[in-house]
């Protein structure tokens, strides 16, 4: 059984992209969140992109089954989660700046 | 597609299989739709704890339940131990995060990755994603969510694996809110519903669509136990289908050796019985006659009891002469109590089926088979009547079943619950009310093979048994009771006038037998001195005759001799 909690805890003060390769979806998450950080200010901000297809056991650790997948570091060590190609800017936006 | 190409992987749910016709997509997807509460949950974990059983590995994927909740759910039936247990069994949490928000469409591209590591080192064949609706719901556009559950059975058909897809339905709905249409994309699917019949839950299934292979499409009770989830009538359509009925000549005793007679020697093996009548009859007095025989022969025998205990019932008998005792302590018999309403017709139904399995009885006691009307049920008690006999016949088991009536329509429930349409034998018992008296009375209305009378007979209960005797008709009526014990009184009476009379002409003739007899005697001497008489009289007459000639011959002589020396 999965304990998604280990592998949160990891998440610091960075952000986290879970993709699944190239697939489409990921591809555009990864353009997507670029454009709005870079747009927002926001490029120093760490972001670390884990690849679940290259490492399906990540996929158990974070307990995320959606992919793509951004997180960032929520209250009581659990992560906000924004699934989908971040593709809705208004979401994402809001997303980063509540981080 | 022929059933050749279509290659399916056996749940071991033998209602299941047998109405799917062998299982589910060996490869591919099968949609699991229903109410909370209707047993999908519980019946993927089935079917995947009873692969695993034989050595089949399976993942269990959960969108709505944590892990703990699952195993609970698992842990309250008979497999559920070795399910968590098992080696060869995962269970992942894929339960969206809390508060987790959607910007745009996502795949699940992770998942199937996760999947597909846990189904290589499970060596599994079998993959259950339980409630995935609850994740795809969140995808802002419902297409690409329907799209995803073919990807879904795709990616599993590729595999060689057997998914098993879980989503709930609303009241009225086809389909998960926000995935209509996904149930014209699976070649498989299942519908579970709950119905609430006389305020208790009854469970159906359905198998709405099975592309490829001839399957069982009726809705059929779903029974959830101990032992998990039961498609009763699949089972029995499995044993309908592959059973074949016996016709034995061999006849077993009631216990009551006049109503054998009537019988024709008894009841035949394998066949049905049915008593009807008022209560206080003795109908279960007959039936309990009919099993205590069973025992004495060293056969099986389980009664089923609606309504009354086991120690009220062998104690009653007893006062009659019928031991059910010493069958029950020796394993001959087995008595099984139930409440009619404590349970669905499907459940009673269901509930003997599997004590026919475990007991593998030669004879069977429903006492009353009525009682089954009283019970709630989504199935019909007239169908699980017309099943239980057919498996009852299938397996050369001889059947005895009671029958409430009442004062306006003694017999009327019998013929109402069709029982007396299957019953091979229908015995009708009755009080007869005359002169302050009221008698039990019997009679054969139907007995199938069998040259029988259909005279109403009495039937006497006494410390020593069952026992029937003849009745008299007077007018239009029948006479029982002290009417009867007079009838037959009056009836001995003048039979042993007529003995007595005939026994007097008996001797009288012997009298005037032995009479002509000695003056026979008498004559035949008379005649034996006559006839030595005569004898005697015919021996003088010839002597005396030769004399004379003599005398005569020597006179003649004298005269031809000379006269000088004639004598004088």
């Amino acid at each position: 059984m999965n304990d998604p909690a280990d592998a949160c805890a990891q998440l610091q003060q960075e952000l986290v992209l879970l993709v699944t390769g190239d697939a489409p979806r990921s591809r555009r998450a990864r353009q997507n969140l670029a454009r709005a950080l870079e747009q927002l200010g926001l490029g120093d901000i760490a972001t670390r992109e884990v690849d679940l297809a290259a490492d399906p056991a990540q996929t158990l650790s974070y307990g995320i089954f959606a992919t793509p997948a951004l997180l960032r570091p929520g209250p009581n060590g659990q992560p906000d989660v924004l699934y989908g190609d971040l593709s809705e800017r208004d979401m994402l936006e809001r997303f980063l700046a509540e981080g | 597609m022929n059933e050749q190409q279509l290659i399916k992987r056996a749940t071991d749910i033998p209602g299941l299989d047998a109405m799917t016709g062998g299982g589910l997509p060996a490869a591919g997807g099968t949609l699991m739709l229903g109410r909370p509460a209707a047993g999908k949950t519980v019946l993927a974990l089935q079917i995947l704890a009873h692969a695993i059983a034989r050595s089949e590995g399976g993942v269990f994927v959960s969108f709505e339940e944590s892990c703990a909740q699952i195993l609970r759910d698992a842990a309250s039936f008979r497999w559920g131990p070795s399910l968590a247990e098992a080696e060869r069994f995962e269970l992942i949490d894929a339960r969206p995060q809390l508060g987790a928000e959607v910007s745009g469409a996502f795949d699940l591209e992770g998942l199937l990755a996760a999947v597909g590591l846990c189904l290589e080192r499970r060596q599994a064949s079998w993959v259950v994603f339980d409630g995935v609706d609850h994740l795809l719901r969140r995808q802002r556009n419902p297409l690409d969510a329907i799209d995803q559950v073919q990807q879904l059975s795709d990616w599993c058909e590729a595999r060689g694996v057997s998914l098993l897809l879980t989503g709930k339905l609303g009241d009225a709905e086809t389909a998960p809110t926000h995935l209509e249409g996904v149930e014209f994309m699976l070649s498989t699917l299942i519908l579970v519903s709950t119905k609430l019949v006389g305020h208790r839950l009854s469970r159906r299934l359905r198998i709405a669509k099975y592309r490829g292979t001839a399957h069982v499409a009726d809705e059929v009770a779903m029974i959830m136990d101990h032992d998990g989830v039961h498609l009763p009538h699949g089972h029995y359509a499995a044993q309908v289908a592959t059973g074949r009925i016996e016709a034995s000549t061999e006849r077993l005793s009631t216990g009551v050796a006049r109503l054998d007679e009537v019988l024709g020697g008894g009841l035949y093996r394998g066949s049905t019985a049915l008593i009807s009548g008022l209560p206080g009859t003795a109908k279960t007095t007959l039936a309990a006659s009919f099993a205590a025989s069973a025992t004495a022969r060293g056969e099986r025998v389980l009664y089923l009891s609606f309504d009354e205990d086991q120690e009220p019932v062998v104690r009653n008998l007893r006062s009659v002469g019928i031991d059910l005792r010493g069958p029950l302590d020796r394993g001959l018999l087995h008595f099984a109590a139930r409440e009619a309403w404590s349970g669905l017709v499907e459940e009673h139904y269901w509930a003997l089926h599997q004590a026919l399995d475990r007991l593998r009885p030669q004879c069977l006691v429903i006492d009353p088979i009525s009682a089954l009307l009283k019970a709630p049920g989504v199935d019909s008690a007239f169908v699980s009547i017309e099943r239980i006999l057919d498996i009852a016949h299938l397996r050369g088991i001889t059947t005895v079943l009671t029958s409430l009536g009442t004062r306006d329509d003694p017999q009327g429930e019998a013929t109402l619950s069709h029982t007396s349409t299957l019953a091979d034998t229908w015995l009708a018992l009755d009080f007869n009310v005359r002169g302050g008296e009221r008698n039990r009375s019997l009679s054969l209305v139907k007995s199938r093979g069998s040259a029988h009378s259909n005279q109403v007979r009495e039937l006497l209960l006494s410390e020593r048994g069952i026992d029937l005797a003849d009745v008299y008709e007077y007018g239009t009526e029948v006479l029982m009771g002290t009417a009867r014990m007079q009838k037959e009184s009056e009836v001995h009476a003048e039979r042993r006038r007529r003995v007595l009379a005939r026994q007097q002409r008996q001797h009288e003739l012997e009298r005037r037998l032995s009479q002509a007899e000695a003056e026979a005697a008498q004559l035949r001497q008379e005649l034996a001195l006559e006839q030595q008489d005569s004898v005697q009289t015919e021996q003088f007459d010839r002597e005396h005759e030769r004399d004379v000639l003599a005398r005569r011959s020597t006179r003649t002589a004298h005269s031809d001799a000379p006269q000088g020396d004639e004598t004088p």
